[in-house]
């Protein structure tokens, strides 16, 4: 099936009223989730996961993908008029946007970065329309040497990139790893790290450790630092539509963020950081208004809110046609897909094109739900905020056992909420990034299958890891992802200590 | 921080060390596949080991530990160990009461214990909004198809 074809096919199912029905929700629930604090889209995905089990798994990812869409725009809401971004990748947005909101252009901030996120959105969407079928074609003549190295990539540039320190983005990595080997190994059906207990011997459960990981570890964080000042909502004065000005000012950057955040969010370890980062970098550059840029520039709020948007739809690409998760939500969507046994890759495009196109589709569908919701209703989004943190936190430590509990019903599980949560709150106290935790939980079995995979086909010989153009390219990226970074801090601090000699 | 947190890099050679050790019961070396259930559970707390004394050298030259950012975090990060304790017993409490009191129960006793970690006192009203948003969530999930099990397990019902 070719991309339009497919696409075709695809608003065949996302227009079907029950699945507009779930994409509305799905784009209701990110919004709101975008907006409060405490809770983002990842953990959202994997608390509804139990639930999914009576909904069909095209349903589910149109919900899903709204979630993660809707999430995006939430965030900004709350940047722009409260400074407070619900989401890393709105952090940007805030410098500029709070600035806009406070001098009383709150409307056509939140209005340049609805348009902005819905343009972006869209175009990136369009990318992966037309991206994701080569791609996944791509991957038929990809080797389990291939699919270990890419893996092998994504775990080394998800500990470099995330968090401050390397070895702490590596303590985080192999402790993902090791809970990932708790099980029964299914090459050889021995047990590995299950302690005699029975409950281990199906493995950790994502939902487990994620739900611990971000509520628990979230809400043990927040009780102990908790310190509440009253929202200070900033009116939304000066009409909702943007002045001609503001549009002209606005298309470019719009695009420029487009285009850094989709290639970026596609790569492991992306993520919507660095695209939104790039962007108001550049736009600060090229604005023909430097003096505005701190006080309120439209231009700083179109870009990164775009380039937030962008990098969605391109972490989508390797999730579905690799199969390789690159942020938190998009390891939980991989395990959403487990779930129902469906495995991301070529393979999906083929045995399950209804859902693929459908999803695909659905994002269009949702992209212009999102603009429609958060465009005239950001003051009411906003009121959630005004929700009584004692209750909000209490009401998500609820939907956490919901989906901790509801999963088996396993005491074993309790126990790990709360070991894994204690957890969660020491790397939110001594600076550990999260990410890598579950991308080393749901990769590292798959990495394991593809290296045993490898390791036959090569009869046992290790340079079979790079025997292919492709494995030796990307274990070659891999090396230098780790070791670039720690050369270049060698030298910069043997010049500092070098300049301290000298004028010491 | 300026504090030491050694107790971090003992944790990661710990846990290291217990995937070692049972990685070593099961074999390294498989013949068909070439390597064996424990080869990677080997790998893995041989990583374990040397991040976590790695980690300690990082801790003795005084690496700085900065605390996450958060929403609804205050300024100081001033730390109420009150709230960080009444916090932990609320995720704690499951592990007592859900196999025999259920859900419901449960739920209404974390939500009172995380309301007040967050300085809610009004225990009588907080206990009345718990109750009922439980109830509330244990039976829509159940409509849902999710199994949360028995109203009060204790009475069988």
């Amino acid at each position: 099936m070719d991309s339009i074809t497919g696409l075709m096919h695809g608003f065949s199912i996302a227009l079907q009223p029950q699945n507009l029905m779930w994409a509305f929700l799905g784009t209701f629930m990110g919004t709101a989730i975008g907006v409060l604090p405490g809770i983002g889209p990842a953990l959202t995905i994997a608390l509804l996961l139990p639930v999914t089990v009576h909904i069909d798994p095209t349903a589910a990812f149109i919900m899903f993908a709204g979630i993660f869409y809707g999430a995006m725009y939430g965030g900004s809401t709350t940047s722009i008029l409260l400074n407070t971004p619900g989401e890393s990748g709105s952090m940007m947005t805030a410098l500029e946007g709070n600035r806009m909101a406070r001098n009383g252009r709150g409307a056509a901030a939140l209005c340049t970065a609805a348009i902005g996120s819905f343009v972006a959105g869209t175009i990136g969407t369009l990318g992966l329309t037309f991206l994701a079928p080569p791609i996944a074609e791509l991957a038929f003549i990809f080797k389990p040497q291939d699919y270990f190295a890419l893996m092998l990539l994504a775990f080394l540039s998800v500990s470099v990139v995330m968090g401050t320190s390397k070895v702490r983005g590596f303590v985080s990595l192999f402790l993902g790893l090791s809970l990932g080997l708790v099980g029964i190994d299914k090459a050889t059906g021995q047990q590995r790290l299950t302690f005699g207990i029975p409950d281990l011997m199906d493995g950790v459960e994502m939902t487990v450790v994620l739900v611990s990981l971000f509520a628990i570890g979230e809400t043990l964080y927040v009780a102990s630092r908790y310190g509440m000042q009253k929202p200070n909502l900033n009116p939304l004065a000066g009409g909702i539509w943007m002045t001609k000005e503001d549009w002209k000012r606005s298309w470019k950057p719009w695009l420029r963020g487009t285009f850094f955040g989709f290639p970026i969010g596609a790569l492991p370890a992306g993520g919507a950081e660095i695209p939104t980062f790039l962007s108001y970098t550049v736009e600060r550059k090229l604005t023909k208004h430097p003096e505005e840029f701190g006080h309120g520039a439209i231009e700083g709020v179109a870009g990164p809110e775009a380039a937030n948007n962008a990098s969605a739809a391109g972490v989508l690409v390797p999730l579905l046609t690799l199969g390789l998760p690159t942020s938190a939500t998009a390891a939980i969507m991989l395990a959403a897909f487990q779930n129902y046994g469906l495995q991301p890759g070529p393979l999906l495009f083929i045995n399950s094109g209804d859902l693929v196109w459908g999803l695909i589709a659905s994002l269009y569908v949702g992209n212009l739900m999102l603009l429609i919701l958060n465009l005239p209703l950001a003051g009411l989004w906003v009121r959630l905020l005004f929700i009584p943190r004692p209750y909000l936190y209490a009401g998500i430590l609820i939907f956490s056992l919901v989906g901790i509990w509801g999963v088996s019903n396993s005491w074993v599980d309790l126990a790990m909420m709360f070991g894994v949560g204690l957890m969660g709150y020491a790397m939110r106290v001594y600076d550990f990034p999260i990410a890598p935790v579950l991308i080393g939980l749901i990769l590292g079995p798959m990495a394991e299958v593809q290296m045993r995979r490898a390791l036959a086909i090569g009869q046992g010989d290790p340079m079979v890891f790079v025997s292919t153009p492709l494995s030796a390219l990307l274990v070659a990226i891999a090396f230098f992802v780790v070791t670039v970074p720690a050369v270049l801090h060698w030298r910069r601090t043997r010049k500092i200590a070098q300049s301290e000699d000298i004028s010491g | 921080m300026t504090e030491r947190p050694y107790w971090i890099a003992a944790g990661t050679v710990g846990w290291g060390a217990i995937v070692l050790l049972k990685a070593a019961e099961l074999p390294q070396f498989d013949q068909y596949a070439y390597i064996g259930p424990g080869f990677l559970p080997s790998a893995v707390g041989v990583g374990l080991v040397l991040l976590g004394l790695m980690l300690a050298v990082q801790i003795r030259q005084g690496v700085p530990f900065e605390e996450q950012e958060a929403e609804d975090v205050s300024e100081t990060h001033a730390v109420s160990y009150k709230a960080l304790g009444l916090s932990a017993a609320a995720c704690a409490l499951p592990l007592l009461t859900m196999p025999k009191l259920g859900f419901v129960i449960t739920c209404t006793g974390c939500f009172v214990l995380v309301a007040a970690a967050f300085k809610s006192e009004r225990w009588l009203f907080n206990t009345a909004i718990g109750f009922v948003f439980s109830i509330i969530c244990w039976w829509v999930f159940r409509k849902l198809g999710v199994q949360l099990g028995g109203f009060l397990p204790l009475m069988g019902v």
